[in-house]
This record gives C-alpha cells, structure tokens and sequence, in this order.
C-alpha cells in the first residue's frame, strides 16, 4: 500500500473524517456532559434542599404527633396533674425515647421548666425558648427550629390539655451528624451544618438557611464533588472514546477491504493493459461484477480484442499485399533471410524466381485498373495452388512477383518456372473478357548465386530482365551478368527522366521514290544522348522501354517532335511525309489515335503526311484489339505501314485485313541483293508483286548500294531508303539535306548517286 | 399576659323586684367590644359570712358526646350524677385540684353521683373523647347563675354585702369582684364587661 494508492488514500481519508468527527463528538459530549453535570449538580442540591426541607417537616410531624400524644396521654397528664416531678420526667425521658427525641421539657404555664430530660438543668429556670412559647400561647402550639446549649434543635411544643391546658411540653430533635447523614444518604450529597472552611476545593455548594424562631443563624450546607459527580461523564466519554476506537479501527478495515475491492480490479486491469503493452493480447480480465469496475473490465476486454484485431489487420497490411492477400516485399525479404540463413546451417538451397508479367501495363491501361488488379489476383491465386505450401509466394508490387522455396540443384529452380509458366498458360477469363499473359522469370539460387537475400534478390531481378530480353520465359541468374545488367539497370532507370531532360534526338533518314527520285518519306529514329554512356541506339533501350512500360512516354515524345518538324519543313515548303515507329505495346494505347489527331491539328498538319510503321509481331500479339486501333488511325486519314515485313510469321491472309497501305521489305532480304540469282531477289520480287496486288506500296529497307538500287528499280519497288541514299541525319543536317535534295530534283538531276 | 378589667356600671334606672323578702341581680356580662358572653358563671360571694355547704345534686349528661351543660355552676358540698345518655361509654376524668376524680368506662348512669366539697373549677374530660369538654364552677354561695346571650338574672339574693364575681370558660385571670350592697327588695341591674 504505498501512499499515494487509493487505497491509502481511501484509508487515510476514512481516518481523517472519523477522527474529525468523533474528535468533535467527544468535545461535544465533554462539554455537554459538563454543562449536564453542573446544571445536575445544581437540580441535585436543590433537590437536597427540598429534601432537607421534607425531612425536617417530617420530623417536625413526627415530633408534634408524639408531643402530642404525650401530651394527651392520660397517665402522663395524670403524672402532670399530681405534678410529682421524677415521675414526669422519667414520662418524658420515655416518651422522648420512643422517638428519638433529644431533649423534652414540661414547661408550666407561666413559662417555668417543670421537668426536663437534660439532667433537669433548666427545672425551675424560665424556659430558654420564650418565643416559641410566647408563639404557642397565641397558637396553641409551636413548631420551630432554634438553638440553645450551642445546638441546633427542631422543636415542637404544645399545651397538655386536661383537657384545659395544664402545661406546655416541648420535644426537640438536635439537628445533627445524624440528620444530616439521612438527608446525605437520600441524596449523595455531603451535608453538614455550616462551617466556615469546609468548603473544600472542587465543590458545587448550596447553602440552605434553616427558619430559627429565635433569630438565630443556622444554615446547612449542601455539596456536592464535582470530581465524583464526573465520574459517570469521564466513564461515558472513555465509553465513547472506546467505541470511537473500535468504530474507527472498524472503518479503517471496512476502508482496507472496500478500497481493496476497488484497486485489485484496477491493479489486475492495469497489469493487462502492461500485457497489452507488451502486445500480449490472450489473456481476458476476469471481473465478475455488475458495477462501474465490471463495466469497465468488460470495456477492457472489448478493447483488449480489438486492439488485438486491429493490430493483426496492420501487421498483414505491413506484411502483405492488400490486395493479394499475398506476403509483401518486406516479408518476402525477412522469410527470404530466414530461410538462408537456416539453409545456412543446414547446407541446403533456396532458390528464388523473380517474375514480372509482360505487357501488364498496357492492360491496366486499356483494360482498366479494376481488371489489372482482378488479373493480379487471380495470378497470386495461381501462383499459390501451383507451388508448395512450404513456398513463399510474394507481390513484391505492380506487376512483379516472387517465389521462394527449398530446392535441391538448380534443375529442380527450372522446374518451379516451368510450373509457373504453365499455370499462367490457360486464358484468364475476368469479367467476360478473355486475355492471355505471359510472364518473364528470373531465377537465382542460394548459395550458388548469392550469400544473402538482398543479393539473391538482385540476381534473381537481372536473369528475369535476361529472360525479357531474349524472349525467353525464365532464365537462371548467370555469373558476371551483373555488369551488363547494371548499365541496363541503370539505363531502365534512367529513360523515364531522359524525356523530362530532353535527351532524346530525332534523326531522320529519307525513303525516296524509286520511280521519280525524289525524298517523299522521313522515318524519324529516336537516339538518346546519355551524359554518361554517349549516344545510345534505340536497339539498346527501346527493349528496356517497352519492358519497363516507358515505350509509350517515348513514342508519345517522337511523335510529337516528328509532327512539329514535320510542319515546319511543310510550311517552308519542302513537300515531306513523316514515318514514326509505333511498338506493340502502342498498339493497346486506346487513346493514341486521339492523341495523334491532337497533335496534327495543334501543327495543322494533314493526316496524310503521317505514317506509322508497325511490325508483323506487334500486330500480331492481339490482332484483334490491334485493328480495332489501327482502323481508327486509317480512318483519320494517317498512313499505315507493315515494319520488317518478312521476319515475322503473318499469314498473308491476316495481312489482308490489315489497314495499311504500305509494306517494307526487311533489311536482312535487301542487304544482299547484289546478283538476280539469289533467294532473296525471289523474295523481294514476290513480295513487291504481292504488295501490289493487295494495293499496297512496297518499301525497301536497307539499300546500301547502286545494284541493289537498280535492282528494286527494276523489280517496280516503290520506294527505297537506306545508306545508298542517305543514313540517318540528325534533324538540322536532314533540313540541309532535303534542302539540297528538292533543289537537284526541281533542277531534273535525278539519281541518288547524285543525292547521296 | 392579658390583664382583665371589670367594669360595674351600676344604672340609675329603678329595678323590678319579685320578692318582698330578696332582692335580684339582673348581670350582663359583655366583652371589650360589646358582645355577650355566654356561658359566664356569675355569683356572688357574701362579704363577712359564710353559708353552709349545700347537700343538693346536680346532673352533668353526656349526650352525643358532649358534655350537657357545657358550664354547669353548683354551690359546694353539691353531689353530681354523670349519666351517660350515649350508646357509647365515656371515661369522665378531672385532674383539677378542686377534684380529681374518674369514673371509669360506663354506660347508664353510675350508682354514686360526685360529690364536690371544695369550691373552685373542676375541668371535665373523657378519656376516649378528647374533644369533650365542660366545667364545673364550684362556688361556696347559692347565689349563682350561668348567662345566656350573655344576661342571666340571680333571684332571691338576701340583702347583705356581696362580692360579685365572674367566670367564664376561656377566662385567663379572675376579673376583681364587684363589691355590691344589697337591700332586701332591691333588683339590682349591673353589666359586667370582661376583657377577652
């Protein structure tokens, strides 16, 4: 009980109201009882008086009824009558002594003692009382208190009557000790005659002045002990004083057990709520009472779960993927440590695929949000019934994944991808649309790959960008890859700012007609002037960026720089049409069409001198949305043509329904068409035929030289393009050379041996 | 103690007389203010001559416990009877030095009356009735009479010197005589005033 618990506090509070309390009954009691006892000592002594009063007029009675009867007894008048004195005083000294009187006297009626029982000192003296007698002459009779022989008697004297008075007798009884004590003995009072000094010190007093026929002083003094009469008081307050104690020592108990009842729930509440603190949540509070405490007990517990629920939905939330359900990065990565670091001591294996899904982007962005993370879902569900219980399935987020598990050599890893790969294979049908996904792994195994889980994890993300980058559905993490995918890493990384800080270049190389020599086309080629690695090749980081989902940033930027060029070289009339790249992945951009058109009007620039160039595959990886874009940019009026025409593998049937209006023959068939005689002459000759039949133009890619020229003249290719005529140009050099080019040609040279 | 003052008024006014032979005393006896006294013995006692005692009775009755009369007057050597007309018995005592005698418990009329030889006042008492009281005035004369309404007359008083002398029961000290002189046909008419 320390003191400043309630408990003590309680107790002390409890004593300290008591205290107060029978501090103030007891002085109340002490002062009452003294005015009580006073004013009891006064009524006391009054009463004393009164009985003083009461018991001399008894006397007084009894005195005059013996006197009387003395006084008519026959004998004793008899006695009187013959008048023989010791016979009268011996009637006397017997009558007296019936009654205890002190003294008795026969006075004659001339006032002289006849007889007396005091030794008849007084017979034949005048009688010493004259008053009374002088009183009981007018009366008949006398009753009175007086003093002679220096004492005080109550005396009574009456005629003896024969029956005419004969004498007088007088009976007297001494006011004394033993009168006194009869009043001391009725009242508990002292009483005694009054005696100058006998007032002793601690006395209430009452002087009671007795009437004297003959004028003398006699008063009796009434006491009483004020120490005795406090006695009862001073028991009474030691009464009170003791129950004070025991009610006292009573509450502080009560106090004790009450404040007890109170802290024990709040000491057990506060112990949980220290459990709670330290995130033990499993043991309720058990308070079984229907007040306040009970009540707050069973809002503990209430908390005590809910916290406890609470705190449960954070740590999955901090731990997990909200909407998965999945393991998050973070505890992928701490499972990921775990694990090696028990594969440590147990020389086992973890290995570890990272996975990304291709083109998940683009399918957020024309699909919506909503369908992506219904995809995502539905992949982590995959992904789970496909692998081990014991496996760790992670998002790791957007459209990564990872997987964990014990392996034993690296073609069990192989295996775990094969799995994936062929769970991922059947079509996913959300919301009744249909699509197909593939995704890219990469594998990396401890410890052959990596000592700890940062590192495996890195390893793993490099085989998976090996894997993209070759097309491949998973690749397992090859030593020394780190370089390389370093700078590719960093290039990644590094190509969503390259627009922002406008490192991107356009260079422009012309398509010339073949039939008229003239530059009709400019395909714009993007090149990015990286401040640390130089001037990069779109074969270098176009791949990256329609990985990392950046091909659209970039398409969107060239597409906008070739339109403006565009409309300036038109307005400063030099006749150009303008050839953008589109990548696959723009081919699910619902909204490029509009953006396209946008930007034409803001040039004022026709339709009709754009072209898009597209690939076989790009078409070809959903031929169904792609056409449903590609006939919306034909119906702008924007000239479609087929990229790389020939490496791919469209059927001729589908390329019918395209909307395009060119075809360019790929490089690799143009390269080599020095002598009529090779396979390559059939090809491009086949394919120019059948372009034309299908109403297209040909273009031929590649054109390094005269024969090849002469050639593709020959074969009726439409147009050329290629090193024979012009490389790529950066933007102002094209400007020169077209300017030159339209000059020659408006002067009649024509022949690109002259424009190149 | 009280001093009494008898006054004799003797009035000028002529006495009616009875007798040729005896002269009669008319006496009023009245107090200081006035008022009569009753039951006053008056008798007068010859001056210079004795008369022998009389051998008469006298009756003193006790009837519903009282003494009948109240004040009886005899002239000594008198015989009383005491008898006893009450259902109850009385014990008649006196302690008076002119007699002392008691007649113990009695009903009826006791055999022997009481005879009283010595003049003066006889207290009478009863023993069991304390409140009973009478008295019986023993004079050495005839010539006596008890007032009524505080006048009684004294007829056949021979002529002679006479003391006239009166008692009366709450009397404290004896009033002095009233000396008289008496012829033998005179009514003499006299008030005696006492002093109570």
């Amino acid at each position: 009980m320390t003191p400043r618990s309630f408990q003590a506090k309680l107790v002390y509070l409890t004593v300290a109201v008591l205290v107060l309390l029978q501090a103030a009954t007891l002085i109340a009691v002490h002062f009452a009882g003294q005015r009580t006892m006073r004013d009891s000592i006064a009524d006391e002594l009054r009463v004393g008086s009164r009985v003083l009063d009461r018991i001399l007029a008894v006397r007084g009675r009894q005195l005059s009824e013996t006197v009387r009867a003395l006084a008519s007894d026959y004998a004793f008048r008899e006695a009187v009558a013959i008048g023989e004195r010791p016979t009268i005083t011996d009637a006397l000294s017997n009558h007296g002594s019936r009654i205890n009187a002190d003294t008795v006297f026969l006075v004659s009626l001339d006032g002289h003692v006849v007889a007396d029982t005091l030794n008849s000192r007084y017979v034949g003296k005048r009688f010493p009382l004259p008053s009374l007698l002088g009183e009981a002459q007018e009366r008949g009779e006398a009753a009175a208190i007086a003093t002679f022989d220096e004492r005080p008697y109550q005396l009574v004297l009456v005629p003896v009557l024969a029956p005419r008075p004969i004498a007088w007798v007088c009976m007297g009884f001494a006011i004394d000790e033993v009168l006194l004590n009869d009043v001391s003995r009725l009242t508990s009072l002292d009483v005694s005659l009054r005696n100058p000094g006998a007032e002793r010190g601690d006395y209430q007093v009452l002087l009671h002045p007795l009437k004297t026929a003959d004028g003398s002083r006699i008063e009796v003094l009434l006491q009483r002990s004020v120490a005795e009469a406090q006695r009862p008081y001073q028991r009474l307050e030691l009464q009170i004083f003791a129950m004070s104690m025991l009610a006292l020592i009573a509450a502080v108990i009560a106090a004790f057990f009450f404040a007890r009842g109170v802290t024990r729930p709040l000491h057990r509440l506060s112990e949980e709520a220290q459990r709670i603190e330290r995130g033990d949540y499993s043991t309720a509070v058990d308070i079984r009472q229907h007040d306040e405490i009970g009540k707050l007990a069973g809002a503990f517990n209430r908390m005590r779960t809910g916290i406890a629920e609470r705190e449960e939905q954070i740590r999955l939330q901090a731990t997990h993927d909200s909407l998965t359900g999945l393991p998050n990065r973070t505890l992928f990565f701490d499972r990921l440590s775990y694990a090696i670091a028990d594969a440590k001591r147990s020389a086992g294996w973890i290995g570890m695929i990272m996975m990304d899904l291709d083109r998940f982007k683009d399918i957020n962005d024309t699909l919506g949000h909503h369908f992506g993370d219904d995809l995502l879902i539905e992949i982590g569900r995959r992904l789970n019934h496909t692998l081990r219980e014991s496996d760790t399935v992670a998002r790791l987020g957007g459209d990564e994944f990872a997987v964990m598990f014990a392996v034993t050599d690296p073609r069990h890893a192989e295996h775990v991808a094969q799995k994936i790969e062929s769970a991922l294979e059947s079509p996913f049908v959300l919301g009744g649309v249909s699509i197909e996904i593939a995704g890219s792994m990469g594998i990396a195994i401890f410890p052959q790959h990596a000592g700890d889980a940062a590192t495996l994890m890195k390893r793993a993300d490099i085989a998976m960008y090996e894997a993209k980058k070759n097309h491949s559905s998973f690749a397992i993490y090859e030593p020394g890859r780190d370089e390389h995918s370093l700078r590719r890493l960093a290039i990644l990384s590094e190509l969503r700012h390259a627009v922002a800080r406008d490192e991107l270049v356009l260079h422009y190389q012309p398509k010339i007609d073949v039939g008229t020599g003239r530059a009709v086309h400019a395909e714009a080629l993007v090149r990015w002037n990286h401040p640390v690695h130089g001037k990069l090749p779109p074969d270098e980081f176009i791949p990256l960026a329609e990985q990392s989902g950046n091909i659209s940033m970039i398409t969107k930027w060239v597409l906008r720089r070739a339109i403006a060029d565009c409309g300036e070289w038109n307005a400063s009339g030099v006749e150009l049409t303008v050839a953008v790249n589109l990548s696959a992945l723009d081919l699910f951009d619902a909204e490029l069409p509009t953006y396209i058109s946008g930007l034409l009007s803001e040039v004022g620039l026709p339709a009709s001198k754009l072209v898009l160039e597209l690939t076989e595959s790009a078409v070809m990886r959903d031929p169904s949305y792609a056409l449903r874009i590609l006939r919306d940019l034909k119906h702008r009026g924007i000239t479609l043509a087929i990229d790389d025409y020939g490496t791919g593998y469209s059927s001729l049937a589908h390329l019918k329904r395209l909307p395009v209006d060119e075809l360019k023959i790929d490089k690799s068939f143009v390269l080599n068409l020095r002598n009529a005689a090779t396979d390559d002459i059939v090809i491009v000759r086949s394919t120019i035929e059948l372009g034309h039949n299908m109403g297209l133009r040909v273009i031929a890619e590649g054109v390094e030289n005269a024969e090849a020229w002469q050639i593709l003249k020959t074969l009726g290719c439409d147009m050329a393009q290629g090193y024979f005529v012009s490389p790529p140009l950066p933007a102002n050099e094209f400007r020169v050379w077209i300017g030159a080019a339209q000059t020659a040609f408006r002067s009649g040279g024509v022949s690109p041996e002259a424009l190149s | 103690m009280r001093r009494l003052l008898l006054l004799v008024l003797l009035p000028l006014l002529s006495l009616l007389s009875t007798s040729a032979s005896a002269a009669t005393l008319v006496v009023d006896v009245r107090d200081a203010r006035g008022a009569a006294v009753t039951e006053a013995v008056v008798y007068a006692l010859p001056v210079g001559r004795q008369f022998p005692p009389a051998s008469r009775t006298a009756v003193m009755d006790q009837k519903n416990r009282t003494f009948i009369p109240h004040v009886l007057a005899i002239q000594t050597g008198t015989a009383v009877r005491f008898p006893n007309s009450d259902d109850i018995r009385h014990q008649v005592y006196s302690f008076s030095s002119a007699k002392t005698f008691q007649l113990p418990l009695y009903k009826g009329t006791p055999a022997n009356p009481v005879r009283f030889d010595k003049s003066g006042v006889v207290s009478l008492g009863c023993n069991i009735h304390d409140r009973m009281s009478a008295y019986i005035v023993i004079v050495d004369t005839p010539h006596f009479a008890v007032t009524k309404n505080g006048r009684t007359e004294i007829a056949s008083v021979g002529a002679g010197r006479y003391a006239l002398h009166v008692w009366y029961p709450e009397m404290k000290d004896a009033p002095p005589p009233v000396a008289l002189t008496l012829a033998a046909t005179d009514t003499k008419a006299l008030t005696v005033t006492v002093r109570k």
